[in-house]
Formats: structure tokens, sequence, C-alpha cells
């Protein structure tokens, strides 16, 4: 009873002063809710709209809103609804994905080469060097021309193309915290270094971690966009509101809203996190 | 001082290095071939004859040294599609993409630092408002699709402006003409490259108009304007500096679309020419120029950033 | 060669056929001899016809720019005057005789000579070192020989009585005295990117990488001084750009690759969209090295499955017409209408699927030994592919046909596809000269290796060609091409899908065009005008 007492009230203060500044940013509050909301209606929205993405209808196509397709249907006939809420789908898990994917490679890279430094923080930051060197895009296109474009390495291609700027970040905070005392007072106790870097330098480096990842998926859903402009993000049949705006392309005198509607989704989508970010950003760095 | 350029220059070129040999490893995995060989109609005979003129039938790492002797001889190869030498190719294309990248980047500078410094001098009130949500929507809209939308409302509703190219065909040279036509792909560049100046440049100016000297500066009765532009400005524009590295890397990235919706011919469209039609001189050409040209803006950016602030030194 | 002939320039519809007539002699006087044409291309071009990867960016420029020894006829398409004025085909039809057009002159002012057409065959075309663009087509020339300085002979291996139709087909005349000493006279960068010497109607005046490509009129032209000054090539590659020029003026004519993008323009009166049919036709080929689709009732099945007349009102808004055959209508002589049709009936195919021992499964895909019917059907980004493959895959599934789509970058494709002959099924098209003869999509000796994409091997097929380039006479060309129009409609070697109309946009300004067909059209340069 009473040591519950104390290990609620210890931490509390950190924790209202979180939620102190975050009722203070009701903007980036906002944007959290967006990205919820989003995030629900690809999640279960397909499951009550029940209406294939992919099911054509030559009779029916370019047809204008109706109670069978409320945002009418595409240049094959499609469902434009349905194809929004599966394409979010797989936008949003593309962004997602690729993020993970950016921020695992980076954290471990970033972390190691800050913590041991020597012939490791050579090789990785010079690694880190050549990646950033190469603008992330011409990556991009040449690893999605070699590799196909498979929804994996658009994912996989996406991710690489942001890893190197996590790497040099988390590589500065845990070069800074290695030479800290604690870490050598934990080191002198016996501590394994893996133990050291997850438990002890990882919770101290997340927040910039955080706010760069979700940064980054604003980032990873406009570079799969990019890519779709140019042919090579996600193919059909999946739908991906990349793909949906380079289909719309033939149609921006005819049909604009072909196109308005994912060029908004995705515009949405990735104002949202990057307004997250930035208050995340806000909210958690201490310097604040 | 130039030691560490030299040590910065002899990395860079191991940097160029390993980019070489990486994309000429995968670009020699894409399924595929060189278009002029590898097409729809094309038989199996004509093809063969093709490829062996390029020497496409010798093993990749025999090509690679072969490749790599040319370039260290100062010759970059020929392009399989285009039948010129890459070195023709790529300052043909450089010279436009320099055009675009120096517009943008220009327009990105004065126009970032601007809205910058208004920002954090109305931090909070409804100028700071606008300009952030604006940096913020600039960084969400996919570059290629506010280029459409910027062809669709200034080239074809009002005919205010081309909608694609570099000056226009058979007239004379003219300043007002290439203006015109580098207004919109510019203008798309700069709008996505803009948000990152403008934040930089806000926080670095209220950092520094909360720092003691100029709290001193303002006591001692100093005007607005003067501790504005004497003191602040020039603080201010140090982590501006910093971020025109990372600001390099982002504009040839845009530039590969931009340069795809403006029809601009620059170094961007030929990357994805080269990559689609699998000719590998000219991709290993374009990313090994792209990379220099990176490694030297960014030892630029350092030298000029110890330059301007004396508390960093390169030992 | 056949890759995206309709992202060119095209024609002229029927529709303005008369109008176009009428003006011929009036326009005389009212034409602007200072004007400039402006056109587009999507890439930069190579000004070589031969050169390996000089294709739709470069076609129609070198069809002005390099004469060729036969043109189309403007009214039917038949072979007609170039730089040869008449010809002769041997009793056996193993030897040719051209008769050279007299006084021609090359850009540089150089008289042309029967040597430049032995060089450009006999050097060029026939090297098989060289690979040149489109050489194939000339396999059976064994070689040219100089009869006297205005007369050649073409040797033949075999009869190929369609030889006239491919002379006028991408065969630009290349001239000795400039590329004779040339190493390889295809990869000549000073010729093929800045200055090339042609005897057409326009030379090449400046070359702008990226940008554009400027030909001015050649005075000294064989057939009369053009009535245009000069012709701009813009380099745009975006289709929705290109239409935006052609909207505002920019650009005089575009081929129109997507016939959504009309929208813009169709209320123009300034604009005229202008439909033509071309020798193309799209289909759906079953790899036949499988052995599910050698039984001919799953072929014909897989077709009644399709609802062809949709597919067409969908994909390419209307412009097109189903397809019956290789040969398209506008082969006026040639083409046959009476031969099956497989009207859209899923009872039909599921009828023939049966019969041929595909029975419902438990989930609603059809099987046949246990095994489910599926279908690895790869197909390319360009074009309508993707969207017609996605229609072709619905209709197959509601028969219980599973297609399993895989949508790929267009080389890799290539090289899947037609390079491998990795895939099941998949959609694509060929474009062709106007000729009947089609031994080299068809023939068994082109299967696996050759543009017989579905790798079919028929040799009463073989024979029925072989006939048709044995023929002499028309008569006899007729017969036989009817019979195997009649056999292809039955067998459906390829499923038939449709004829695309080639669509273009012209503005009014622009007259004296031949109407028929683009690529006769850009053999008629010298004709063109601009209406003050």
């Amino acid at each position: 009873m009473n040591s519950a007492i104390q290990s609620s009230s210890a931490p509390s203060r950190p924790r209202s002063r979180f939620w102190l500044r975050v009722r203070r940013n009701p903007v980036g509050l906002g944007a959290f809710l967006a990205i919820c909301l989003l995030a629900l209606l690809v999640v279960f929205g397909p499951a009550l709209y029940r209406v294939a993405p992919d099911a054509t209808d030559p009779l029916n196509i370019l047809a204008a809103s109706s109670p069978a397709h409320p945002l009418g249907t595409d240049e094959l006939g499609r469902d434009m609804l349905s194809r929004l809420l599966y394409g979010g789908r797989v936008s949003l898990a593309v962004g997602l994905l690729s993020m993970l994917v950016g921020l695992t490679i980076g954290t471990l890279a970033g972390g190691v080469a800050g913590y041991f430094k020597g012939w490791t923080e050579t090789l990785v930051m010079r690694l880190v060097d050549v990646f950033m060197s190469i603008p992330s895009f011409f990556l991009v296109l040449v690893i999605v021309t070699v590799f196909g474009n498979h929804p994996l390495t658009v994912v996989v291609t996406v991710g690489i193309g942001f890893w190197a700027q996590m790497a040099r970040v988390v590589y500065a905070e845990f070069a800074k915290y290695r030479g800290r005392e604690f870490v050598e007072a934990m080191h002198a106790l016996g501590a394994s270094h893996a133990r050291i870097m997850f438990r002890h330098i990882f919770p101290q480096v997340l927040p910039q971690a955080v706010v760069l990842a979700t940064l980054g998926v604003g980032w990873a859903i406009l570079t799969e966009a990019a890519l779709s402009y140019l042919g090579l993000g996600i193919q059909p049949p999946l739908a991906s509101w990349g793909n949906m705006l380079q289909n719309a392309q033939a149609y921006l005198y005819s049909n604009p809203m072909l196109a308005i509607w994912p060029g908004l989704f995705i515009a949405v989508t990735v104002l949202a996190f990057n307004v997250l970010g930035n208050a995340l950003r806000d909210v958690l760095d201490p310097r604040n | 001082m130039t030691a560490y350029i030299v040590r910065r220059l002899l990395q860079g070129v191991v940097v160029l290095f390993l980019i070489s040999a990486v994309t000429f490893l995968l670009i020699n995995l894409a399924p595929g071939g060189p278009t002029s060989a590898v097409s729809l109609g094309r038989t199996a005979e004509e093809r063969e004859a093709v490829l062996k003129q390029y020497g496409l039938d010798r093993p990749v790492l025999v090509r690679y040294f072969d490749w790599l002797g040319g370039v260290l001889r100062g010759d970059l190869g020929k392009s399989y599609n285009q039948g010129l030498p890459v070195s023709s190719l790529l300052v043909q294309r450089m010279g436009n993409t320099l055009q675009l990248a120096l517009s943008a980047l220009a327009l990105t500078a004065l126009l970032g630092v601007a809205l910058g410094v208004l920002s954090a001098l109305y931090k909070n009130r409804w100028p700071d408002h606008l300009i952030s949500s604006l940096a913020t929507v600039g960084m969400s809209v996919p570059a290629f699709w506010l280029g459409i939308v910027a062809i669709i409302v200034f080239a074809v509703q009002f005919k205010w402006l081309p909608s694609s190219g570099i000056f226009t065909v058979g007239q004379e040279f003219s300043l007002w003409d290439r203006l015109r036509h580098l207004a919109m792909p510019a203008g798309v560049l700069a709008f996505t490259l803009m948000p990152n100046v403008i934040r930089i440049t806000r926080s670095a100016l209220l950092d520094v108009l909360t720092s003691d000297y100029v709290r001193t500066a303002r006591a001692k009765g100093v005007s607005e304007r003067v501790v504005l532009l004497k003191h602040t400005l020039k603080n201010a524009l140090v982590p501006v500096i910093a971020i025109l590295g990372l600001i390099t890397t982002v504009l040839f990235s845009g530039s590969v679309v931009v340069e795809s919706v403006f029809g601009w011919a620059g170094l961007g469209r030929l990357a994805i020419e080269a990559a689609n039609g699998r000719d590998y001189p000219v991709i290993l050409g374009v990313t090994l120029l792209v990379g220099a040209i990176v490694v030297v803006v960014n030892l630029l950016v350092d030298v000029l950033y110890a330059a301007v602030d004396p508390r960093i030194s390169h030992e | 060669m056949a890759k995206g002939i309709r992202w060119k320039f095209s024609g002229i519809s029927a529709a303005l056929l008369a109008g176009v007539l009428s003006l011929g002699g009036v326009m005389a006087q009212d034409y602007d001899p200072n004007a400039t044409l402006n056109l587009a291309t999507n890439a930069d071009p190579t000004l070589n016809p031969w050169t390996p990867g000089a294709v739709v960016e470069s076609n129609l420029i070198n069809t002005i720019v390099f004469d060729q020894l036969v043109r189309y006829n403007k009214k039917d398409l038949s072979p007609a005057p170039g730089l040869a004025t008449s010809w002769k085909v041997s009793q056996d039809g193993l030897s040719w005789t051209f008769n050279l057009r007299k006084g021609v002159t090359w850009h540089d002012g150089k008289p042309f000579t029967a040597e430049d057409v032995a060089f450009t065959f006999n050097d060029v075309v026939l090297n098989k070192k060289l690979g040149g663009q489109n050489a194939g087509n000339f396999s059976k020339v064994k070689n040219v020989e100089v009869v006297n300085p205005s007369t050649v002979r073409f040797v033949l291996s075999a009869p190929f009585s369609s030889l006239p139709y491919y002379l006028a087909y991408y065969a630009g005349i290349l001239p000795k005295h400039v590329l004779g000493d040339a190493e390889n006279p295809l990869q000549v960068a000073s010729f093929n990117k800045k200055n090339p010497i042609g005897t057409g109607a326009f030379r090449v005046a400046e070359f702008v990488p990226g940008s554009y490509v400027r030909l001015v009129r050649y005075d000294k032209y064989w057939g009369g001084t053009p009535k245009i000054n000069s012709i701009v090539f813009k380099i745009v590659p975006d289709p929705n750009t290109q239409m935006a020029q052609v909207i505002s003026g920019e650009l005089d004519f575009v081929g129109v690759s997507n016939p959504a993008l009309l929208a813009g323009v169709e209320r123009n009166p300034k604009l005229q969209v202008l439909r033509q049919s071309q020798n193309l036709y799209y289909f759906v080929v079953l790899n036949q090295n499988d052995p599910r689709f050698r039984d001919v009732r799953v072929r014909q099945a897989l077709l009644y499955a399709i609802d062809r007349k949709a597919m067409i009102d969908s994909v390419v808004r209307g412009y097109g017409t189903i397809a019956t055959g290789p040969i398209a209508p506008l082969q006026k002589a040639f083409y046959v209408k009476d031969v099956p049709q497989y009207t859209y009936s899923p009872e039909k195919a599921k009828q023939l699927l049966a019969q041929a021992g595909w029975t419902p499964g438990p989930d609603g895909v059809l099987q046949k030994d246990g095994r489910p019917f599926e279908i690895d059907m790869p197909t390319g980004q360009f074009g309508y592919l993707v969207p017609a493959t996605l229609l072709v895959q619905q209709y197959w599934k509601a028969i219980g046909v599973k297609a399993n789509v895989n949508v790929m970058e267009w080389n890799a494709y290539i090289q899947k596809m037609f390079v491998n002959r990795q895939y099941e099924a998949t959609l694509a098209w060929w474009s062709t000269p106007p000729t009947p003869d089609v031994t080299p999509y068809y023939a068994s000796a082109a299967a696996d290796k050759g543009n017989n994409i579905p790798n079919y091997k028929n040799p009463e097929l073989d024979k029925l060609l072989e006939e048709g380039l044995k023929a002499t006479g028309v008569q006899e060309q007729v017969l036989t091409y009817r019979r195997l129009q009649r056999m292809l409609a039955e067998q459906l070697p390829y499923l038939y899908l449709w004829y695309p109309d080639i669509i273009s946009v012209r503005n009014e300004r622009v007259g004296g065009m031949a109407d028929i067909n683009t690529a006769a059209a850009f053999q008629y340069s010298s004709e063109w005008f601009i209406k003050r």
C-alpha cells in the first residue's frame, strides 16, 4: 500500500507536466485524433462498407456519386470509397512499416556506433555518409527498379531511404550518453552492454526518435506516392492512395475528383503526422 | 583547416567509390536490359548482337573494373540508348538542373528566412500561425500533385505561364522568357523545401532573441530594428547554413519528380529515363555526379559553418 | 518496333477528308511560307532510323528527314513511289528490281545514287553484328546489287511478296558518303544526335538535347519546295503536359495516348480530334507451352468470357472496334468480317470449359484432375495494359478462372514475358505495316525466340503463310489471306481484343496533311502548310 502510493506519486509530476503540455497543444492533440480516426476508418471501414475494391464494372465507369457508390466509380467502374478505404490501409501500412524499418535499422546502427565507437563507429558512420550522399529518391528509384515493386520491396526501400538520418540522430545521442558517469557506473556494477544500451540509454534517446519517426511516416507516405507517380510504387490490383493518384492523371480535366480524393487523403494524413511530429517535439523535448 | 579539408575530400572519394560499386552491382541485378536491345519485337538474334556491342556478354566484375578504369582516366563511358558519351549528357543536363536548383534554393533561402524572421517576431500571434500552417502544408503536399495543379491553374486556365520546357523554342534569348519557364518548377520545389528553413530560422531567431546579449542590447535602448539586423540575424543564420547540406539532397530528390512534371531536361529526368531504359553507364554517371555534388556541398557547408561560427573548429 | 506506336502522332479522321480535299487548290496562296509547325515527341530522338533503340520518339522525325524507297499511297496505303519510281519482281519472286528517282540530292548537296541504297542494306541493315532496329524485317533479303547508278536489285533467299510494304516501314535510306567510313554506321554520334544527312523535305538545323529538334525546309527537295519554313519537335515526356500545350496553342498536333485526355479539347473550336485506324491490335496470349491452353476449346472459352464491347467502352472510351484477327479493317482488300465472332457469352464459355473437362471446385474456381484453374498473368506499366488486364481478370473470375495479375515495371516485364516467355497469359499488342503477311508473329519458326509470343506451332498455318508470301497476283493473295484469317479466328493463337482508333488532336491552322494515316502523312511533309 505504502509503496504503491510512493511509486505512483513519484513519477506523477513529470506525467502531469506531460499532460499539461499536451493540453496546451490542442493542434497536436487534434492531429493525433485525426490519425486515430483515419486508422479506425481504414482498419474497420472495409468491414462495415462491404464493397470489393477491385470489382470492375465497365458499364458503369466514372459514375457520379450514387447510393450504390457514395463517391462514384473510377475509370474501370470500381467503387471509389472502397478503394480509398483499402488504399488507405496500404498507404498507412507502407508509411508505418517503412518508418519501422528505418527506425529499427537506424536505431540499431546509430546506437551501436555511438556506444562502441572505434571501428564500428567508423564503419557505420561512413555508411551513413554514403546513404546521406545519395539523395534518397535516387536510391529508392534504383532499388525499386532492381528488385521489382513487390509491396515488401517498396516498404523496405522507403525505410532504407530514411535510416541514415535516424542513425545520425541516435548516434549523436548515444555518443553523448556514452561518456556519462552513470554509464560508467552501470558498467562497473556488471551490467551488460546490451542492458545499458536498451534499458538506460535508449529511453533517453526515445523522445527524439519518436519525433523523427512520426515525421518519417509522413515522408514515407509521400515517397510512396511519388514512386507511384513514376509507376514504381505499390502496384495494382492492390490500391494505394499513390497509385490511385497515378491512375487519375488522365482524368484531371474530365473527372478531377478521382485525383482530388486520394490527393486529399494523402495531404491530410501526412499533414496530421507532421503536425503531430512537431507537437511531440514541443511536448517531449525537455529543452522547451 | 587544410588537413581537415583534405581528409574530408579523401573520405568523399571513398564514399563515391562505395556508391559506384553498390550501384553497379545493383543495377546489373535488375531484370531486363537496355531498351535498344531488349524491347517488344526485337528477335533473339538482334538482341544478342546489340548486347555484344555493349560488352554485356562479359561477367559483371570484369565490366565493373573496366568501367572503373575508364572513370579513373576520366571516361564515364557511352550511353547505350543515346549513343552519346555519358559526360556530355551529364554536362547538358547538369546546367539545366543547376538553373532550377539554384533558383529554387535562392527562393527558398530568401522567402524561408524572411518568413522565419516574421514568424519569430510575431511569435504565437496570427502571422506566426499562418506561416507555420503554410509550412506544414508545404511539407505535406505531394510535389508532383502541386505541380499538376499549378499547370492546370496557371498554364491551362489562365495561360499566364508556359506549362513545360526551359525556354520558348526558336526565340532569341530573353531573361524574361527564362524566368517565366522557371517560375512554376522553381516555385513548387521551393514550396516543398521552405518549411525546413522557416522552422530553423524561427527557432534559431527565438533562441538568439531571448539570449542575454540581445536583452542587454535592448536594455541599453538600441532600437528594435538594429537589434534584429545587427545582432540577431547574423547569429540566427548559422543553423540555416547548417541545413543547406541537407536541403541539397532533398533538392535533388525533389527535382526528379518536378523535372518530370514540368518537362525540365535535367539530371532527375535523365536518371528516370536511364533507369527505365536500363542505360547502365548513364545511371552510374548520374549517381556519381550527384553524390560528388552532395559531398562537396556538405564540405563547403561545414567549412562555412566554421567560418561563421567561431565556436566550431575543425581541429 | 511495335512499342507504343499509338503513343505517337497519328492520322486524320475520315470526317475531315472532304474538308481538306476541297481546300487543296484554293489554299495554295493562303498559306504562310514563314510559319513554324510545332510538334512533340516524348524523349530525345535518335536521328538514324536503324540505330538500336530508335523507336517511337524517333520514328516520325526520321520519316521526315530520311526518304524511303517506297511510300504509302495516301488513299489506300498500298506501296507508292518514294525514292524508287517503279519496281518489278522476277517470276520466281526472288529478285526485285527498283528504278531510282533521278536528280535527288542529300541535304549536303551531294547526289543520291544506287550506291547509297546498297550501302544502307548491305553494310547496315543486313550486317547482323549491328543488330539494327527493324533489321529483322529484311531477313529474307540476301543482298542488294547496284545495277547502274539509278537501278538496284534486291536478291532474296525466299519469296517475300510484302517487301515493298516493309520498304515503306521506317526504312530510311542512309548516305554512303557520310557514314561509309564509320566503324559502326549506326553509332555515329555527330550524325545521330546533331547533324544527320537525309534526302527528306526538311533537314535538321538544331538539336538541343532534352529540349527540342528544329527542322528547316530543304529548298532543293526533289518533290518541290516545302510550304512550311520550319518544324519544331519539342521534347515533352508527360502526356498531360502535351495535352495542355495543344490546348494552349503551344503545339499544333499531338498523338493522344489515352482518350480520357480528350475531355479538355472536345469543345475547343480551334482543335480537331482525329480518329484513324492503323494495323494495330490488342490481344491476350495464352502460352502454348502450357498444355492447358493447347485445347482450342479453352482458348475459345476464355475469349467468350470477355465482354470486349464493354472493354472498348471503358478502357479506350469507345475509340476502337472489336478485333477479329491480325489484319485490320483498314486493309480493305484483305480484311474479312465473316469469321467466328465470339460474342460475349459467359454461358458458352462455361460450357466449352466443361467439355474440356474443367469442373467447378469448392471455392468456385474451376478444376481439372484436382488442380484449380489458376493463370499466372504478368503485365507491364504501359498504356492501357494494366487496366485492360484487370478487366480480363474480373471477366475470367466470373467463369471460375483465377488469374493472378502481377504488374511489373515495363522493362522487367519485357524480359520476363517476351525474352524468357515466363508467363501463362498476358495482354499486349502488335503494330505492323499494312501488309497481310503476318509470318513474323505466327510462324512456328518464330515461336519461343521470335515474335510468335504465344509460341503457337501449327504446320498448316505455316503452309498458308508461305503460300501468301509466294503469291504474285493480288487475287491469289486475297484468297490465301482470307483462308488464313478464318483459320486464325477458329484456332485463336491469339485472343483478339480490339483495333484501337488512333487519336490525335490537331490545330485547325494546319492543312495539307494526308488523311489516311500518320505514318503516311509524315511521308508527305512537303505538302503540309499553315493557314494564314
